[in-house]
């Protein structure tokens, strides 16, 4: 890793413990007697929104924040994050560690169409091993929950990150224990004992669950169905008002009439807001539909 | 409660009088948004239809009762409760409902209403408030809000408002909530809390009279008047976590007390039949 600084870039989502990590890492580049560096964004757990840290160590460091393309390390605790950040790693020497679970954000449901593929990074793990020079794609959290406890999975990300850098196993679960509730150091220590396994199993190795990944559907697929009472419609204009894909109208008779079916996703918000009970609407599952 | 909860979907069909629709509300009016949470909620608590009795008033509110398949009571302006109480402690098999409305159990039902608070006897008052007297020609009501015109009010109310909610609380009741009828599902769910309450369960409805109401005071058509109804609510469940002060007059909404009273109906029949042990 040179004679500069080790820079290593941690990213998750808020609540997953981004920081916690850091500060894993950082007590551990200090009591090793390193000069360190942090600099993170934080904050914004309570928005499911992206939280990274960087941690710089070494003789002497200048800045706190990582220069794009330069981190020997990328710790993802999120998918999307891990390649949102994927450029800031160094393409030449760094190395990827990252846990295939996905925390869909909101805004990535906006096409919120029948069979609309939701806004998220296509890229399955085996896409992003073939790029990097080396990496794990773990499942950490199945690992963790596996364990008992599914909020262990930034420690299992820890024992994967300990299999690159130069420190002790102990050194690492001394500092662990200070860092994490003293409750839960049990199930901290085996979770880093299972990460540390899993990365030294092999290099570039892919989570076997399926797709590497869980997966994101919008809408379980269903057959809608419409059926609107005509003689019981006042025209009170709700169910056209309410409609959040606007696929109803009023004719000029003042009856709801479904002008545009392709965009009904069947949320049956107009059946449950209608005051007159004129409008039914029954989502059978494609399979069942099927039979 | 004995019945056992349905999973199946719910269908409103199976629930009303299929000969009495389409019903008499003007076209916009949030009563019938309030009839399918109550019966959405009665399904998924599994009660059969034989042993539900819906009693209502006067008003808007009370034609409600005629439009439900099951045993349903048309009583006179103000008194549900007081035929409600009667009916309950004669036949505590049944689930007691009772429909009514902010003129019927506020103005002229008041009494009614505290004293039924007060004995926690096992009934669901579900209080559909439009903020007037609309079947009856759009007179001012307990619950018109300040400035508004109504028939008796050309000039504007200028009466203060009677919070409904805070008077069954100090009345007593087991169980009180609040919703608006554009929360469809969190009505739904209240509704279904409140009749699974041990006890007196009082829920205030916010509704809309789009047409007689609304129109006197501009207050638009009926996905306006209850979208805005939507955004003055704040959630109680929510409580610890919006910030109170951005909006100071906001309606509370969701299960606003809930207290374990001894309920009536079983102290007195526990009463008569230490009588009657002593008659023998």
């Amino acid at each position: 890793m040179g004679n500069g600084p080790t820079n290593v870039l941690i990213v998750g989502v808020g609540g997953q413990g981004v920081i916690m990590v850091s500060k894993v890492l950082a007590m551990l580049c200090q009591k090793h007697g390193y000069e360190v560096k942090q600099s993170e964004v934080h904050g914004m757990a309570k928005r499911g929104g992206g939280v990274f840290s960087h941690v710089r160590f070494g003789d002497k460091v200048w800045s706190p924040t990582i220069p794009e393309g330069e981190a020997d390390v990328l710790v993802a605790l999120e998918w999307a994050e891990a390649l949102r950040w994927l450029n800031y790693m160094n393409p030449k020497t760094g190395t990827f560690i990252a846990d295939t679970q996905k925390i869909v954000p909101p805004f990535a449901c906006r096409a919120r169409g029948r069979g609309e593929e939701p806004g998220y990074a296509p890229q399955t793990p085996a896409d992003i091993m073939a790029q990097v020079r080396a990496g794990y794609a773990m499942d950490a959290t199945s690992i963790a929950e596996g364990l008992g406890n599914l909020k262990a999975a930034n420690t299992v990300l820890l024992g994967a990150l300990s299999t690159t850098l130069d420190f002790s196993v102990d050194s690492w679960l001394e500092v662990i224990r200070q860092f994490v509730p003293p409750a839960s150091i049990e199930i901290n220590m085996q979770a880093f004992a299972a990460g540390r396994e899993w990365a030294q199993a092999g290099d570039k190795r892919v989570a076997d669950s399926p797709e590497g990944l869980a997966k994101v559907e919008h809408h379980a697929p269903v057959v809608t169905d419409w059926q609107i009472t005509a003689e019981w419609c006042k025209g009170c204009d709700i169910c056209v008002k309410m409609c959040p894909e606007r696929c109803l109208r009023l004719t000029d008779q003042l009856v709801a009439e479904l002008h545009k079916p392709d965009l009904c996703t069947g949320c049956r918000m107009c059946e449950w807001l209608c005051p007159d009970f004129a409008i039914k609407i029954t989502n059978t599952p494609i399979a069942e539909a099927a039979e | 409660m004995t019945d056992a909860p349905k999973t199946d979907e719910f269908e409103i069909n199976d629930y009303i009088r299929l000969d009495q629709m389409p019903h008499f509300l003007c076209p916009g009016c949030g009563h019938g948004i309030a009839l399918r949470a109550l019966l959405w909620a009665i399904h998924e608590l599994g009660i059969d239809k034989d042993k539900l009795a819906v009693v209502s008033g006067i008003g808007c509110s009370g034609r409600l009762s005629a439009y439900i398949d099951a045993n349903t009571f048309h009583t006179t302006h103000g008194r549900p409760l007081a035929y409600a109480t009667g009916l309950a402690l004669a036949r505590p098999d049944l689930h007691v409902i009772v429909i009514t409305g902010d003129g019927d159990s506020l103005a002229i039902g008041g009494n009614h209403l505290i004293h039924a608070c007060r004995r926690n006897l096992n009934l669901t008052t579900m209080m559909l408030n439009n903020e007037i007297y609309g079947m009856t020609g759009g007179q001012v009501s307990p619950t018109t809000s300040a400035e508004r015109y109504t028939t008796t009010t050309p000039a504007g109310n200028t009466e203060p408002v009677f919070d409904a909610c805070a008077l069954a609380i100090a009345a007593g009741a087991g169980f009180v909530g609040r919703e608006v009828t554009m929360q469809v599902t969190g009505l739904k769910n209240l509704l279904r809390d409140a009749i699974a309450h041990d006890g007196f369960s009082f829920v205030e409805v916010l509704s809309d009279c789009t047409e007689i109401y609304g129109r006197k005071n501009d207050l638009g058509n009926s996905p306006e008047m209850i979208l805005s109804q939507k955004a003055q609510m704040r959630p109680e469940a929510y409580r610890n976590t919006v910030d109170v002060p951005f909006r100071p007059n906001a309606l509370k909404t969701g299960i606003l007390a809930r207290n374990a009273r001894p309920e009536y109906g079983s102290a007195y029949r526990a009463m008569t039949a230490g009588i009657r042990e002593k008659g023998k």
